[in-house]
């Protein structure tokens, strides 16, 4: 940590221009409708107009095509096998049957994403279904006691919190989906628990190891089974609002967490965490009171007309436990989307032969080029792709 | 051991004394032992995470490659896609060859170590239990912590990076109150807003663009202008490391590089665009390994031009090539990304939290991963993001001295601090309470301090 120096600091407070420009443009084009910044929102919507054009289609092709490419690993994947061990002969462990599944699943990302995507969407259509699909285990059910402990929650929390009251732009569409994974979880969780008690039993008699083979080759659903996000949801949601309203003061919930967690329990559900709840609040109710240093005095800090606007108010307690305990995204919940907000930033075109500015456009493809030299070599590859 | 669970207070065992500390990124993996008394500051190993195979068909593992010479046509296989450990057979071949055979580098014993694996914000379920399973019921550590990448930042002097005045010998607190980090890696870019070392995961925001799409971009972009380096991944991805640059005048740099109309070329382009312009000598297998970037020379270019062979060097001559690449992590709808540039990702996880929180975030960035070594990247960000934030508020960014290593030298941090015991997980946990239950606690993470 010592030697963790700076090479770069920058922290002036110089107004460059900031990195993008406008380019005039040949020919009806987006950008140009994007010269007139108080137009964004139409240029926007002009894109999209266009494309129906077989011009513009070509070019979406292109582009979709291009962006497949630039996305896969580096120019092929290549299908490079193990080679053989090094010193030879060391004995080979006895995996479990989950990590044999595991090891030999082929499975891209895409697949894996495919996978949970299509276990939300069951779970927003027929949550019966998905359930059932994510209860489908092949050995015994999971403990019974577990589903009276962890049904009533989800679903009903999940819808109540809708409209996300901090958040900004695609704020309650996440929260919607969270709402929709909390469906899952219910299910989920027994299917889970089942496998981990499973491999847990593997263990201690090797006898059950057949079986295991024998079902995990008809469930190869098999990361169906795979554990949620922690069945949270509900209290992530709209933070800020559902912290103030349902944990003012730490009330209810330590003390049933006290409960589950106390020694009462823990032979009747060995495969059950206590509500996740308990984490949070295992070792103190709330969040103390905020000591460090509070956002730097300002002068107008009493002026009623800057209150609100000049010194944005430092969150509270409640807040702050909120934002810190509330549970992750989904994978393409994370994704930055292209919201409105981002229409300021005029899409810009370049030349397809040298990368400057794209200010002619070919008319069969609509591909952009600088001047009349790109567009000519353009024209020699554009003739090879399309005829004529 | 506040938060411990009923098994270790009921006589379990103690957590290891040592623990092996991994950051398993999609190009390399990060790699060291820390023990509980270590004050040295450390470097982790870094470890190429690949099966690689050149073209004489050898087969490197990982480490491996560093005895490779010729990296011409060299293939890759990475088991980690899209930021995440997604094959698991490779994965385990490298890890069993770096970390568990008798002669591997790193040696270690997994029954009494503690691993603490770095992962990338918003994985999926499935391959978040995928790794558990493994780590538990394949290498059988004894302890296990697994969790965001960003988060172990917090664990650094970040005051110390910013090289805010105070007085000596000022102790240094972990986790740091207040970050706002940004991860840009191989396989994309994240920023997390932290608070008290709790990333605020409802905040993460993603752009996917990453040091691998640059290296794809810029390949696609010489071989369409110069010539086909579709495989010779190795050499551009050298090329990218060495002779590209964000550019803090976009428009300005892109003029200078302009050719002009009509056979005519400008003179600012012959003489080298004001010194954008620069010579990429190319490996040629037999002497020459790596590639070098050289000052741009008109007459060796101009002769090369009319096939006058004046050495045997292969030479091309970068241009726009030098900036426009990375240039897509703040512009990423230049090749048609439907995805705001990482100014605006800053804005959109902003907004999801209270205004108090901004000017605390704003002044502290930190940005990690391979692409904050590029030329530029840090003025370029602190520039745009002045545009776009309220007029009050500081924008601070700084880049640690190592940004790859960043948070690997964090997670060691955190390894040695009480926020390790409380959140590790041991075997017999596992075991007694499943898959399902570690994954709720890795996400439940920290919670609030009493
Ligand atoms: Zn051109
Ligand atoms: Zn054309």
């Amino acid at each position: 940590m010592n030697n963790f120096g700076v090479i770069e600091v920058a922290s002036t407070k110089t107004k460059n221009a900031p990195g993008w420009a406008y380019v005039p443009d040949i020919g009806p084009s987006p950008a140009a409708a994007a010269l007139q910044p108080t137009n964004r929102k139409r240029a926007v919507r002009n894109q999209t107009a266009l494309s129906l054009s077989d011009v513009s289609a070509r070019q979406d092709t292109k582009v979709r095509k291009d962006l497949e490419a630039l996305d896969r690993d580096i120019h092929r994947d290549a299908n490079i096998p193990i080679p053989p061990k090094p010193g030879a002969g060391r004995a080979q462990n006895k995996h479990t049957p989950n990590v044999r599944k595991i090891l030999q699943s082929q499975k891209t990302f895409a697949n894996h994403l495919d996978d949970y995507q299509a276990l939300l969407t069951l779970a927003e259509t027929n949550p019966a279904a998905a359930a059932a699909l994510a209860n489908a285990a092949p050995t015994k059910p999971a403990v019974p006691s577990t589903s009276a402990r962890n049904s009533p929650a989800p679903t009903a929390s999940g819808g109540g919190g809708g409209g996300s009251s901090g958040g900004g732009g695609g704020g309650s569409k996440r929260s919607a989906a969270l709402a929709k994974r909390a469906a899952l979880v219910t299910a989920k969780e027994q299917k889970e628990a089942a496998a981990a008690k499973k491999a847990a039993k593997v263990k201690s008699e090797p006898v059950f190891e057949a079986e295991h083979n024998t079902t995990s080759g008809n469930n190869d659903g098999g990361d169906v089974e795979m554990t949620d996000a922690p069945p949270t949801s509900g209290p992530g949601e709209g933070a800020a609002e559902v912290a103030s309203k349902t944990t003012p003061s730490g009330s209810a919930t330590p003390t049933a967490a006290a409960v589950s967690s106390g020694s009462s329990e823990p032979q009747l559900q060995p495969v059950l965490p206590p509500p996740p709840e308990t984490w949070y609040q295992a070792d103190g109710s709330m969040l103390p009171a905020y000591k460090r240093k509070p956002p730097v005095a300002h002068p107008g800090d009493n002026d009623p007309l800057l209150v609100s606007s000049r010194v944005p108010r430092f969150p509270t307690d409640d807040e702050l436990c909120a934002l810190m305990t509330a549970p992750p995204l989904s994978y393409l919940e994370a994704r930055a989307g292209w919201g409105d907000e981002e229409g300021r930033y005029p899409v810009r075109t370049f030349c397809e032969v040298c990368g400057y500015w794209g200010r002619v456009r070919c008319l069969k493809c609509g591909a952009r080029a600088c001047a009349l030299d790109c567009l000519q070599t353009h024209k020699e590859e554009c003739f090879t792709r399309y005829g004529l | 051991m506040a938060g411990g669970a009923k098994s270790r207070s009921s006589g379990g065992p103690a957590p290891p004394s040592k623990t092996l500390v991994l950051d398993n990124g999609g190009s390399t993996i990060k790699a060291g032992f820390v023990a509980a008394g270590d004050n040295a500051d450390k470097k982790p190993r870094v470890i190429p995470n690949c099966l690689a195979r050149d073209r004489h068909k050898k087969t490197y593992v990982a480490s491996e490659l560093d005895k490779c010479k010729d990296f011409s046509e060299i293939d890759f296989r990475r088991p980690v896609e899209k930021g995440f450990i997604v094959n698991w057979e490779a994965q385990k071949e490298i890890w069993d060859r770096e970390f568990f055979y008798d002669k591997a580098l790193q040696k270690c014993d997994p029954a009494s170590t503690r691993l603490v694996l770095a992962e990338q914000p918003n994985s999926l379920p499935a391959l978040q239990s995928h790794c558990d399973q493994i780590v538990f019921e394949e290498f059988g550590f004894a302890s296990y912590y697994r969790g965001v990448g960003p988060a172990f930042n917090a664990y650094h002097d970040i005051q110390g990076i910013f090289r805010t005045p105070r007085a000596p010998n000022t102790p240094v607190n972990f986790p740091a109150e207040i970050i706002l980090l940004i991860d840009s890696g191989f396989s994309h870019t994240t920023v997390t807003p932290i608070l008290q070392g709790r990333p605020l995961h409802q905040a993460i925001r993603r752009l996917d663009v990453g040091g691998k799409l640059l290296t794809n971009y810029l390949t696609r972009l010489i071989s369409v202008r110069h010539f086909d380096m579709r495989s010779e991944p190795y050499i551009v991805n050298e090329m990218k490391e060495t002779a590209c640059y964000v550019s803090l005048d976009f428009k300005g740099d892109l003029e200078k590089t302009w050719k002009g109309t009509r056979g005519e070329r400008r003179q600012d382009y012959l003489t080298g665009s004001a010194g954008i312009a620069k010579d990429y000598v190319l490996p040629d297998s037999h002497t020459r390994f790596h590639g070098v970037v050289r000052d741009y020379e008109p007459s060796v270019s101009a002769r090369a031009r009319k096939g006058v062979v004046v050495s045997t060097e292969d030479i091309l001559t970068l241009r726009n090539e030098r900036f426009v690449v990375p240039e897509l992590l703040f512009h990423p709808s230049d090749i048609g990304i439907r995805q705001p540039g990482l100014a605006a990702l800053v804005m959109q996880s902003l907004s999801v939290l209270p205004e108090g929180l901004w000017p605390g975030l704003l002044a502290n960035i930190v940005v990690v991963g391979g692409n904050a070594l590029f030329d530029g990247f840090v003025q370029r960000l602190q520039t745009e993001l002045l545009e776009l934030v309220p007029d009050a508020c500081t924008v601070r960014v700084a880049r640690p001295e190592d940004p790859i290593v960043s948070t690997w030298l964090g997670a060691t941090n955190f390894a040695k601090h009480v926020h390790a015991d409380r959140l590790a997980v041991t075997k017999q946990e596992y075991e007694e309470n499943g898959a399902g239950w570690v994954a709720r606690k890795f996400a439940a993470g920290l919670g609030v301090d009493t």
